[in-house]
């Protein structure tokens, strides 16, 4: 018999309840789908039956997650996670890339060796102090919590790194796939240079733009209460 | 077979009016729907669950953990006063719809 416990805690993995809540609608669809497959096997389906018309329970997972998270948070849940999570992140996405173009001229250029790579961009670093502190404003406003304030600060550099994830390991399998030969101490230098030179130094200034709007928006919010009081 | 549209505006009177005859987990509240309306209801886990789930937070429904017989442990759903409460107007409702829609056919039959 399948370990169904362990099936839907893989699909449904990233279902954004909190861990007490999340491992109960575990157990109680496991369960679900437990008691469903015994009962195809007691009709006398053979196993392997009885695990497709069980699987069959659930065609879409995302949506199944989607609509437990809508019922259990409620609708405006999902859109408040819009408003302060993915539009300030993809805002300061769009907004790094745009300033990173016009710097560049629109044109692929090949940023330079060493430490001109950084150097070179170092208007663009300049601009994602703004560009964080928009997303951090964005969010807060929106009445996120410091953790989405900073998750939209520095979204470009997530989307950066995953592109980067991605981009490494295919470069390497095309060039063996063409027979060229890999010095993996090139590909380490050049993964150390780029990821500091487009990732750490960029997130660093994404996130201290990001922290400076929050640093300010708690004195504002310190400074109300106080004339509060 | 009756079609989805119709399938979810029943739904929650299904779940009710079983609930109201005794507490029961998601997998047996499914069968004895199936069961009671000879398969013209059916819910699969992806319909039942988001529906109970959403009950539970209109306090109609009130899941709490509960070891059966055979030892395994499973979540009994039990109706709530509030959902008790709720039942009586959503059964007056439907049957309203269903003598309208009986009037409508006899009209349009005459």
């Amino acid at each position: 018999m399948p370990d169904w416990q362990k099936l839907v805690g893989q699909r449904l993995s990233d279902l954004a309840l909190d861990a007490a809540e999340k491992e109960e609608v575990h157990a109680e669809l496991a369960a679900h789908l437990e008691d469903f497959y015994e009962s195809l096997r007691t009709k006398g389906l053979s196993e392997q039956a009885a695990i497709q018309q069980t699987l069959a329970q659930v065609v879409n997972w995302w949506d199944l997650r989607r609509k437990i998270l809508i019922a259990k948070k409620g609708r405006d849940f999902m859109k408040k996670r819009l408003h302060q999570l993915w539009i300030p992140g993809f805002l300061t996405f769009i907004l790094s890339t745009v300033f990173l173009m016009t710097l560049l001229g629109f044109q692929p250029r090949i940023v330079g060796d060493g430490p001109n790579a950084i150097l070179f961009c170092a208007p663009w670093l300049e601009s994602l102090l703004f560009v964080g502190a928009l997303g951090a404003y964005l969010s807060s406003r929106a009445g996120g919590s410091r953790g989405a304030a900073l998750f939209a600060s520095v979204f470009p550099v997530l989307a950066l790194t995953t592109a980067f994830l991605l981009m490494f390991p295919i470069d390497l399998i095309v060039e063996r796939a063409i027979g060229n030969h890999v010095d993996f101490s090139i590909v380490a230098i050049a993964i150390l240079r780029e990821g500091i030179g487009w990732i750490l130094v960029p997130g660093g200034a994404l996130l201290v733009g990001g922290l400076l709007v929050q640093f300010l928006l708690s004195r504002r919010l310190t400074s109300r209460s106080v004339a509060g009081s | 077979m009756i079609g989805p549209g119709i399938k979810r505006g029943t739904a929650e009177l299904a779940v009710l009016s079983v609930l109201e005859e005794g507490p029961l987990h998601g997998y047996e509240l499914a069968r004895r729907i199936e069961q009671q309306t000879k398969g013209a209801l059916r819910f699969t886990l992806a319909a039942l669950y988001p529906m109970l789930y959403r009950m539970e937070q209109r306090r109609w429904i009130r899941g709490t953990w509960e070891t059966g017989s055979n030892g395994r442990r499973r979540r009994c759903y039990r109706l709530t006063a509030e959902g008790k409460k709720k039942l009586s107007p959503i059964r007056q409702e439907w049957a309203e719809l269903f003598r309208a829609l009986r009037r409508l056919t006899k009209v349009s039959h005459a």
